[in-house]
């Protein structure tokens, strides 16, 4: 195992335990948000610069320590996938909780018009 | 009696809900049954029998439904203790008649039913071997020391109710109602309950792989608190 390996690994590996972090914290803090935004625009900004010169995802992917440019990119989508994977299990958690306070909200209030208090 | 709310989490109960409401209703005038968006006919079952019946627009799980029961009842300030009680049939009145003596002359906010202090040769192998495992479980996240940790008959008194918000919408419930118990320190006792495991009962319980949903429920809970 050369050293070029070894940062691809703590990469994705990092990458992972970020995921893991982002589905343990609230995900409804300020910080989080501006997080997924910053998070956003590096992702367009990659974009636009590889679609714009192909060559530099492969530069980037030898300087990982990947062999090419396309692997480094399957590399990055699974990460984004695990981590828009975990953020859309947080949200529809918290909408079932929603839900289910609105739904009960509901419930009582027709159950009481049924049955006026004595 | 009159100061005792029973609640009854109903969900597709419709054969054996109306035996279940009259036995209630012979010792606990109150009763309130929470209709988790049963569609066998519960609902007109329960309605028949006068009792209050608070109906959730859709199925959103046990935990949903008692907690819904809990705050029906709060909003009665003559309610001063609180009955859960399963709508199946396994629970045995007395029982519950017990669990309120102890609640009015004994320093406890919150009684709870134990199959494993009594006569545990009625409880199936398989599944007590399950329970156990679910006991210690809880024992060990909620730091509260019981024998049974998903009993559904359980009685309490008005301070452990008003408090109570139960988020977890499933089975997990049962352990969350633990912890509540073990976070706010509440004086808690077990009594020995009867359960009755008839053909329908049986019919009716949750699938044993479902502890690994309640298992994961717990410990993502815990670990975000």
């Amino acid at each position: 195992m050369t050293l070029d390996q070894v940062t691809i690994k703590v990469v994705i590996i990092a990458g992972l335990l970020a995921a893991l972090v982002l589905f343990f914290v609230n995900p409804n803090t300020h910080g989080s948000r501006a997080t997924q935004k910053i998070g956003v625009v590096l992702v367009v900004a990659f974009g636009i610069i590889v679609a714009w010169s192909p060559n530099i995802s492969n530069e980037i992917a030898h300087r990982l320590g990947v062999g090419r440019g396309a692997d480094l990119l399957l590399y990055v989508l699974t990460l984004a996938f695990v981590f828009s994977l975990l953020a859309h299990y947080i949200r529809s958690r918290e909408e079932a909780r929603r839900i289910a306070v609105l739904a009960r909200r509901v419930a009582i209030l027709e159950a009481r018009m049924k049955v006026p208090p004595e | 009696m009159d100061d005792v709310a029973v609640i009854v989490p109903v969900h597709n109960e419709a054969p054996v809900i109306h035996g279940v409401l009259e036995e209630i209703t012979r010792v606990f005038p109150r009763v309130i049954c929470v209709d988790d968006g049963s569609t066998d006919g519960s609902v007109e079952a329960m309605e028949s029998l006068g009792v209050v019946v608070v109906c959730h627009p859709f199925n959103l799980g046990q935990g949903a439904a008692l907690q819904t029961g809990v705050e029906y009842a709060c909003g009665d300030p003559s309610v001063q203790y609180f009955v859960t009680f399963d709508a199946d049939g396994q629970h045995s009145v007395e029982d519950a008649r017990n669990m309120i003596v102890v609640l009015r002359t004994e320093p406890v906010d919150v009684v709870l039913g134990s199959r494993f202090l009594g006569d545990v040769s009625e409880v199936p192998r398989f599944r007590k071997l399950a329970l156990r495992f679910a006991v210690h479980f809880t024992n060990w996240t909620s730091g509260v020391t019981l024998t049974d940790a998903h009993n559904g008959l359980r009685a309490f008194n008005r301070a452990f109710a008003a408090g109570l918000d139960l988020q977890q919408s499933d089975m997990a419930h049962a352990s969350e109602i633990i912890e509540y118990i073990g976070k706010h320190a509440f004086a808690y006792r077990e009594m020995p309950v009867t359960i009755s495991y008839t053909d329908y009962s049986r019919s009716k319980e949750q699938s044993l792989l479902n502890a690994v949903n309640v298992a994961f429920d717990v410990l993502v809970k815990k670990v975000t608190r």
